[in-house]
């Protein structure tokens, strides 16, 4: 019953609330890691500063050194070739935006059974719609095709539609909070590891 | 006889409140819109009995809400 209900945070939190949409964030992140080792075998190109969003990783043939207000002026006495990717390191590091908040699924689950702005039946069928969609992602993690993940997927989101439209009226913080939780829900239901973790 | 009619009684005036509740209705509207039939809004609803509702809703339609298994089944009328 748990685990049920803890799932059905889980699917509701589905999806969204990330401000941007879904489609550029996952990729993002794979673009910044292929232009870090482009700029470590190749220090030639100039990429785009503002390309690494999230974690931009330091070429691992780039000293640490101070992060120095403007890299043109001086040049420190280390290696001159790594210049470039040294100049940009700073910067990615500079704007990189603070790391978003690990997804609390239990204080979501907890707030969603809490919460007033459901009701009794409204709830129980909620979490039933919740336990079936589980269920089609238990079978996708088991191997059965269909479902794939593009069938899941707008399943998901409908689901979190659902309950969003809900709460978002009478308790619009847990709605937004399930919102910003979105893609880290999918996150957990498309990944047969922690699916596995999260439904045991 | 006097206490089974005072009981009665108490019955009945607790089911013509609950008959009321407009969060009771909005939680019928909900239940309907969530298995996809339509419905509007619930302008009325009787009690059947535990977890069981028959809700009129205000497009006319009839519909039968209560809970098997564990499940909330919601059948036309």
């Amino acid at each position: 019953m748990k685990s049920r209900l803890f799932l059905l945070v889980v699917v509701i939190a589905g999806c969204t609330a990330a401000p941007p949409p879904p489609a550029p964030e996952p990729a993002a992140p794979k673009v910044a890691r292929a232009l870090v080792p482009a700029a470590a075998s190749e220090p030639a190109p100039a990429p785009p500063p503002p390309a690494a969003p999230q974690k931009a990783e330091v070429p691992s043939n780039v000293p640490a050194s101070p992060p120095p207000v403007s890299s043109t002026p001086k040049a420190p006495p280390a290696t001159k070739a790594a210049a470039p990717a040294k100049a940009e390191a700073p910067a990615a590091v500079a704007t990189r935006p603070a790391a978003a908040p690990p997804l609390d699924l239990r204080s979501l689950e907890q707030r969603l059974k809490d919460t007033g702005a459901i009701g009794v039946l409204t709830k129980l069928s909620l979490k039933n719609q919740v336990d079936d969609l589980v269920g089609r992602f238990k079978a996708f993690h088991g191997g059965q095709r269909p479902p794939t993940l593009g069938d899941l997927r707008p399943a998901f989101e409908l689901m979190l539609m659902k309950v969003l439209s809900l709460l978002q009226d009478k308790d619009a913080a847990l709605a937004r909070d399930i919102n910003a939780s979105r893609e880290a829900i999918w996150g957990v239901l498309a990944d047969h590891d922690k699916f596995a973790k999260y439904t045991s | 006889m006097k206490t089974l009619a005072a009981v009665l009684a108490a019955s009945a005036a607790t089911l013509a409140l609950a008959a009321a509740d407009p969060k009771q209705k909005q939680d019928l509207t909900s239940v309907i819109a969530l298995n996809g039939k339509p419905c509007g809004e619930v302008v009325s609803y009787v009690v059947q009995g535990d977890n069981d509702f028959l809700a009129t809703c205000k497009d006319k339609n009839r519909y039968r809400v209560y809970v098997k298994d564990g499940r909330v089944v919601v059948d036309k009328k």
